[in-house]
């Protein structure tokens, strides 16, 4: 059983992390680690498409608050898309759209960065 | 819910999957909706992320017991383990505001456990159990 993977891809000069599976705080050791490989590539500009993640708890929400400082002071940003209602309840609840951009879907999420750009 | 329900395992983050398994099958059979038993196996998993972090230091030689029952209208789900204590109802909740703009991670778990229950007792036996149990009304 695939409990957790990320499938990356690159688009127009943008990470994308497709996440699949659960984030718990068994799994989220593994989305710190394609941050660390995004960080150390210089790849400050990333999209996380949460279209197959069924769960997420505390520990996955912890990932993206410890890399938000280190992707935007490199003039990047962690953008978030594509979560299903039960995904962004988590996140609204606890107050995340006050620091991370949240969009419906990953396209908008990738004109976002293009506009930022001119 | 005929009788009360048990399972046992190592303190392992592995582990969290059965936890969470274990706890949806048990709301199921009381009639909770969708959304509140997201809730409940959300407060639980970080309540047992807590315990194997900072009671077990991830050492797997320990346990934790979980055990449900309905008593009238409330679910119970208690959770036995040895090591570090903790009593969520001690620890204050984070002012948001503060978190996000100094970046804070983590201590995000025992809001979400107080968010999602309607109590929360614990209870501490000479020399070492814990007992801390979630409690969510049917009504």
């Amino acid at each position: 059983m695939d409990e957790f993977k990320i499938i990356r891809e690159e688009i127009d000069g943008v990470s994308i992390l497709n996440l699949d599976g659960f984030l718990d705080a068994h799994t989220s050791v593994e989305l710190e680690k394609a941050f660390e490989e995004l960080k150390k590539e210089s790849n400050f500009k990333v999209i996380v498409n949460f279209s197959r993640l069924t769960y997420i708890s505390s520990a996955g929400l912890g990932v993206f608050m410890a890399f938000i400082e280190d992707m935007r002071s490199n003039k990047g940003d962690i953008k978030l898309s594509e979560m299903s209602e039960k995904i962004y309840n988590i996140f609204d609840m606890l107050g995340f759209p006050v620091l991370f951009e949240i969009y419906k879907d990953q396209d908008t999420a990738l004109k976002k960065f293009n506009e930022s750009e001119n | 819910m005929s009788k009360d329900e048990k399972i046992i395992v190592h303190s392992s983050t592995k582990n969290l999957v059965l936890i969470r398994k274990f706890i949806e099958e048990q709301a199921l059979k009381l009639g909770f909706d969708e959304n509140v038993i997201n809730q409940i196996i959300l407060a639980v998993d970080e309540a047992c992320t807590n315990i194997m972090k900072y009671s077990h230091s991830f050492n797997e030689e320990n346990t934790i017991q979980i055990c449900t029952k309905l008593i009238g209208d409330d679910f119970k789900i208690q959770i036995k383990y040895n090591g570090k204590s903790f009593d969520p109802n001690n620890i204050q909740n984070p002012d948001m505001d503060e978190y996000f703009k100094s970046f804070r991670v983590g201590g995000l778990g025992i809001p979400m456990m107080k968010k999602f229950m309607n109590r929360i007792e614990y209870d501490y036996k000479i020399p070492d159990e814990n007992s801390l149990t979630l409690i969510k009304s049917i009504s």
